[in-house]
């Protein structure tokens, strides 16, 4: 944590605030999420309380805490109260391991703007995430309802399926950056672009070395199956209203129907930073390297200190600007494709995406193999 | 008592405990749950070893894939609790009872009498391994191990066809 | 060796004593229990155990090929269990029963 306490009470301080980070921005997300779709779908949207029905979250929330208490009558009573609280744990773990701005020069310490740096960052967030489905079984078979038991049967397996392709679509990032550490990989996203191969180099000055333009397939399919790791539309079939009502969650109600939606949101947070992280260049504003960002603040403020943290604060706005275009991509995408069903989700997984993923590998490493010829 | 110590006792009591209820609880859902539980605490052991790496796999393949694997299955088959948890026999359940603390106690006894042997060659040699072992390791995997290696994903093609043979059954939704 | 010592230091034999009652637990499971899901979960935790005590040496000995071998224990335990489990949900399909007991109607 620390050797002194001003370090120590910093960073605990810090992880305070990236917990709450994620749990906030659930009720804005819930909010452009209803006006979003109502926009879409030529509708108004909650819009009474208070201006463009901001507070409508807080009127969500008073409800929310004065819904009655109930237990179904099958209910496994542990279970039934844990699950909930276990559907946070991922989302916030996997959250606070994202670097969210350039580290802060503070003296003679040095603040990480992230939860905590490990150096195998990715293999952490991938690990913890994986740990998702436990939460959606419990909910499952702890409601003590068969359609709750369908739903959770259908996500977990959906979840695990697809987690094949995601991780497989990031070995393509680990083999040309190769490092697991993600600090390291939007350093190594920094330079302008360029493709150099078996002698011959093709300068692209005018772009950043992003991810996305080494890697557009493996984008694509790391993006798709982010879709189906955090259960949203298309591929929410564990919530198929029509067939399981509403799924894993139906004999939730009140403060515990909440805490699933955080943890659901908290994947869709997640997959978009990571989508950030890997393919557009992190928290580095584009087109201006972070040497010329630091040259920029130290000329335009007093002393290094506030210099350090002004770079790390624009870092921080451009990376959550970068964050909020692709949670809007989640929330459009919601509200324009239809469902999948289950057999063709099976078979997208398994027999597209899969076979994909695998091809990106083996086609990443030969050119890796060759550019280091 | 500093940080590491008290993290070592906190976390081999919590999984010891997880080992324990696995085997010993006789709802089969109670027992993957804990199994779960105790491979994450394994996981946080092999953090306190330096084994970063591994313990991201072992969350990965044990807790995420195979308990949730073992998780499902069980709730597939909706078992409540079993009338038969243990086995018949008390005299053979005490002989196998007895067995199974009599090597307990050989093999606790084994490491505490060589223990002394272990100490005298390992002491050195830890500040090898200091800080993050993921590069070495990928290093002995891919020179030393890679007939091992190439060996497990021929073993991993064959279990896969394997378990889908299986598994599959007539009818269904890709019935054709 | 001193009581405060045990308690106070952690060396190597404290992870490969956790390691052998872990391994124990998991063979009691094995040999007590009669469901065959929790005794392929009974394996599971031995194998675990073993994965333990491989680590623990590889740390204190400062060398890696311990990690590695617990690498390869990974991956053959996570295709045993899908063999395994595969094989289960067809006897569980045929005979609605996984007790070992109803093993016995198996014949060649």
């Amino acid at each position: 944590m620390g050797h002194d306490i001003f370090e120590i009470s910093i960073n605990a301080i810090k992880l305070i605030v990236v917990f709450l980070l994620i749990v906030q921005a659930v009720p804005v997300l819930v909010w452009l999420e209803r006006r979003g779709s109502a926009f879409i779908q030529n509708r108004l949207g909650p819009n009474r309380i208070g201006p463009f029905g901001l507070l409508q979250l807080a009127a969500d929330a008073v409800k929310f805490f004065f819904k009655e208490e109930f237990v179904p009558a099958n209910a496994v009573k542990l279970l039934y109260y844990a699950a909930p609280v276990i559907a946070l744990i991922p989302a916030t773990l996997a959250f606070a391991a994202i670097p969210l701005g350039q580290p802060v020069q503070w003296n003679e310490y040095l603040f990480r703007l992230q939860g905590y740096e490990i150096n195998v960052g990715i293999v952490f967030v991938l690990a913890v995430s994986s740990l998702a489905p436990y939460s959606i079984l419990i909910a499952g078979w702890g409601s003590g309802n068969k359609y709750a038991l369908m739903g959770a049967l259908r996500a977990s397996a959906q979840v695990i399926s697809y987690e094949l392709a995601l991780g497989l679509s990031i070995v393509g990032m680990i083999l040309i950056y190769g490092t697991f550490n993600l600090t390291e990989m939007i350093q190594a996203q920094q330079a302008p672009l360029s493709y150099s191969l078996l002698g011959f180099t093709l300068p692209l000055n005018f772009l950043p070395a992003w991810g996305i333009f080494y890697q557009p397939l493996g984008a694509i399919i790391f993006f798709a199956a982010s879709f189906a790791e955090s259960n949203r539309l298309p591929f929410d079939l564990a919530e198929g209203e029509a067939e399981l009502v509403a799924g894993f969650h139906i004999e939730y109600g009140g403060f515990k129907m909440l805490l699933f939606f955080i943890g659901e949101y908290g994947h869709m947070i997640v997959a978009s930073a990571l989508m950030v992280l890997f393919y557009f260049g992190g928290y580095a504003i584009p087109g201006i390297s972070l040497a010329d960002l630091n040259q920029w603040t130290a000329d335009h403020t007093a002393s290094a200190n506030a210099a350090s943290l002004l770079a790390g604060l624009l870092t921080f706005v451009c990376f959550f600007i970068k964050l909020s275009i692709f949670l809007w991509i989640f929330i459009q995408v919601r509200w324009t494709l239809p469902r999948f069903r289950y057999d063709q989700l099976m078979d997208l997984g398994w027999k597209t995406m899969l076979p994909w993923a695998l091809f990106n590998t083996v086609l990443t490493a030969t050119f890796v193999y060759l550019a280091h010829l | 008592m500093s940080a590491d110590v008290f993290l070592f006792w906190f976390l081999a009591i919590l999984t010891l405990a997880g080992g324990l209820t696995t085997v010993l609880v006789t709802n089969p859902i109670y027992s993957a749950l804990s199994l779960a539980f105790t491979m994450i605490g394994v996981s946080a052991l092999f953090v306190s070893l330096n084994a970063y790496f591994l313990a991201g796999v072992q969350l990965i393949v044990y807790a995420g894939a195979v308990t949730v694997l073992f998780v499902m299955v069980l709730m597939m088959f909706d078992l409540k609790h079993e009338l038969i948890t243990f086995t018949r026999g008390k005299i053979s359940g005490l002989v196998k009872a007895g067995l199974v603390a009599l090597f307990a106690g050989l093999i606790v006894g084994s490491v505490l009498i060589t223990s002394d042997v272990f100490s005298k060659s390992g002491g050195a040699p830890e500040a090898v391994i200091g800080g993050d072992t993921t590069k070495a390791l990928g290093t002995i995997l891919f020179s030393k191990y890679i007939f091992g290696f190439e060996a497990l994903g021929v073993l991993l093609l064959i279990v896969a066809i394997g378990a889908v043979a299986l598994a599959r059954s007539k009818g269904g939704t890709h019935a054709k | 060796m001193q009581n405060s010592e045990l308690i106070g230091e952690i060396g190597l034999t404290h992870y490969l004593i956790l390691s052998a009652l872990l391994f124990v637990a998991g063979m009691a499971g094995v040999l007590l229990r009669r469901n065959a899901i929790v005794i392929l979960m009974s394996v599971e935790l031995m194998l675990n155990a073993v994965n333990l005590s491989f680590v623990a040496f590889s740390h204190y000995l400062g060398q890696m090929d311990g990690q590695v071998m617990v690498f390869f224990v990974m991956t053959i335990a996570a295709a045993e269990v899908s063999v395994g489990l595969a094989i289960l949900v067809s006897i569980f399909k045929r005979y609605k029963e996984i007790n070992v007991r109803f093993f016995e109607h198996l014949k060649g």
